[in-house]
């Protein structure tokens, strides 16, 4: 039995070591590391990486990736919530459809459907177009480049990321407690605001966990929807690694932001332990 | 190091040579540099298979050929990169001797700043950048400084490249595009914040089908890119800003790692025929640091204003240097600071 599991669990931790443990040591070990001269590191060991890491500019950048973030995560609930009712109030057959329906933009690579939303987004895209030529507007609207573009692409990205965890909470929703709350005279809305939002919080948490973090180390979106005019957390690392060829200061903002996520995570944690106590 | 270098080569010979490929050729360059049939003929004529690949920016390059056993032959880097892979052991002698194409070089390119006697690089196909414009836009640009007109507004791009933005705003201050001074780099910072209003997006070649459609009437770009919309789009024009412009210069280098030092010679003395290079210039629309080849381009190519500048234009062109690894860190802490402002 023992050595049967053993034998079941060897890929996944072969799986962990190589591709999760072993680079992450190396990026630990390169964050006290100095800078190559063009790329790559070399000694000495220094702390210095980190020092840098206080400089307010970061702090900018760090707090734009935050504000960002929890606003493309409170709009993805809000859009995911009911979405996620309608869904697990559907029939068993159509709910699998449903399901079907909300993870099937991962078939297409993320890269192709960002481009796809620069097409309809541009001046001369998809929604200028229509709106033009209905005479709704005169210039077209400036609905690329700027950071309402950056949001829309984080929400849509990470919304099957919200829908999925709300949907298995809301599907096991015991529905005699709606009931009961019917009969004892509650209206739909306080039904949902003091019944269904309540004992969904959990689904909430994690709906919201799952969005933030992507949204948190977000580079692609913010690069090719805001036009590299304002940059995030993840911007800042993608560029020591290429241009600024400072490979040692972008594992020490890696770090350090894997680091707040922790911290978030385990505040969150502790929380969900206190209410199932 | 050598150790561990040894240890990695060993895993490396094991695991990627099961089969023998000693007359296979791994050509890693830039995307769009070679023309359909440039490889195939070279791989017919010279009884070997060619693995080609390809990479859009000289750092992910760099990435992969810093290890020294990355199993690449014959990359492509711009000629600032030249000096620091040199620096770095990463280049191999070239031996002339097998390189009787050489000649064929412009004369403008036989002796690069770079690598003035062509030991380690031979150079390939150039670009300069320049300012790419809608003829609807009154006035025409005709300066880098123009690029701070506030009727762009919304409808101007900027290189998303820190040496090129730099580079613009530091020809419209007076001082050389490759300044290491803070208080120049400083001053070439507030330039780009200010300028920063105007602009829809910093994008490299991404703004070519923008520009194209209309949506973006002036633009920070690379000659070779910029002739691509303008034979999209007639309304489109390029002009090569009075202040001075860099200039960029692709060169083949062979690596130090390569097994197969005769036939990545003969693959680079195989692009130094003007018949190849002229393929590869008039099908990719770039421009070739082939002497030779220039006379057999298609007459639109050869006398293109764009990618063959004349000569009075040409005077004003300033070669990149290599940047030093402390003005690097000040340009790039520059840099963070223009694209979070």
């Amino acid at each position: 039995m023992n050595r049967l599991r053993t034998i079941f669990l060897a890929p996944s931790a072969a799986f962990t070591v190589i591709l999760f443990l072993i680079p992450l040591s190396i990026i630990v070990a390169y964050s006290f590391l100095t800078r190559g001269v063009y790329g790559g590191v070399v000694g000495p060991w220094t702390l210095e990486n980190y020092q840098r890491l206080f400089d307010p500019l970061y702090g900018i950048i760090l707090w734009r990736s935050l504000v960002m973030s929890t606003l493309a995560t409170i709009l993805c609930l809000v859009i995911a919530f009911p979405l996620a009712l309608f869904i697990a109030r559907a029939s068993d057959r159509a709910k699998g459809i449903y399901l079907y329906l909300v993870i099937l933009p991962f078939w297409t690579s993320f890269l192709v459907r960002t481009y796809a939303w620069m097409f309809l987004l541009r001046d001369t895209g998809f929604i200028n177009t229509i709106l033009t030529s209905l005479h709704i507007i005169r210039e077209p609207l400036p609905l690329l480049y700027n950071e309402t573009a950056v949001v829309v692409g984080l929400v849509y990205g990470y919304l099957p990321f919200a829908v999925l965890p709300l949907f298995s909470n809301l599907d096991r929703l015991d529905k005699n407690l709606l009931e009961s709350a019917a009969d004892l005279g509650a209206t739909p809305w306080q039904t949902l605001y003091k019944v269904i939002i309540p004992l969904c919080a959990p689904g909430l948490r994690a709906a919201g966990v799952l969005v933030f973090i992507p949204c948190l180390g977000a580079y692609l979106t913010p690069d090719l929807l805001g036009g590299g005019k304002s940059i995030m957390i993840g911007n800042l690392i993608q560029n020591q690694f290429t241009t600024a060829r400072d490979w040692p200061f972008g594992s020490a903002i890696s770090l350090a932001l894997m680091a707040l996520v922790m911290v978030l995570l385990v505040s969150l944690l502790r929380q969900d332990g206190e209410e199932a106590l | 190091m050598k150790t561990r270098r040894q240890a990695l080569a060993t895993i490396a010979a094991l695991t990627s040579c099961a089969k023998p490929n000693k007359n296979r050729l791994n050509v890693f360059n830039w995307s769009a540099y070679v023309a359909p049939e440039t490889i195939p003929n070279f791989e017919k004529e010279f009884g070997c298979k060619v693995r080609y690949s390809i990479y859009e920016s000289n750092e992910e390059m760099l990435a992969r050929v810093f290890s020294g056993n990355s199993g690449w032959d014959v990359v492509f880097p711009t000629h600032y990169i030249v000096p620091p892979m040199r620096e770095q052991n990463l280049l191999a002698e070239l031996d002339k001797s097998k390189l009787p194409n050489l000649p064929n070089l412009d004369p403008a390119f036989q002796h690069p700043i770079s690598d003035p006697d062509l030991n380690h690089s031979v150079p390939y196909m150039w670009n300069a950048t320049g300012i790419l414009y809608n003829k609807k836009v009154n006035p025409a640009p005709t300066r880098w400084a123009d690029l701070w007109l506030p009727h762009w507004k919304g409808h101007l791009t900027m290189l998303d490249d820190p040496a090129e933005v730099f580079a613009a705003a530091l020809r419209k201050l007076g001082y050389s595009l490759n300044s290491r001074d803070e208080k120049e780099l400083r001053a070439a910072q507030r330039e780009a914040v200010n300028q920063k209003p105007l602009l829809r997006a910093y994008l490299n070649t991404e703004v070519r089908d923008q520009a194209v459609a209309g949506d973006v009437l002036g633009a920070q770009i690379w000659s070779t890119t910029a002739q691509q919309a303008i034979e999209a789009n007639k309304d489109l024009a390029f002009v090569y800003p009075a202040e001075g412009f860099p200039l960029n210069l692709d060169c083949a280098v062979i690596l130090r790692e390569s097994p197969r030092q005769d036939l990545a010679h003969q693959f680079v003395n195989y692009l130094l025929r003007p018949e190849v290079s002229a393929r590869i210039a008039d099908s990719m629309r770039t421009a070739t640091a082939n002497g030779a080849a220039r006379p057999l381009l298609a007459p639109e190519t050869r006398n293109n204003p764009t990618l063959y500048p004349p000569p009075e234009v040409m005077a004003r062109a300033e070669w990149f240097t290599t940047v030093t690894p402390e003005a690097q860190r000040l340009r790039d802490r520059l840099w963070t600071e223009i694209k979070s402002a």
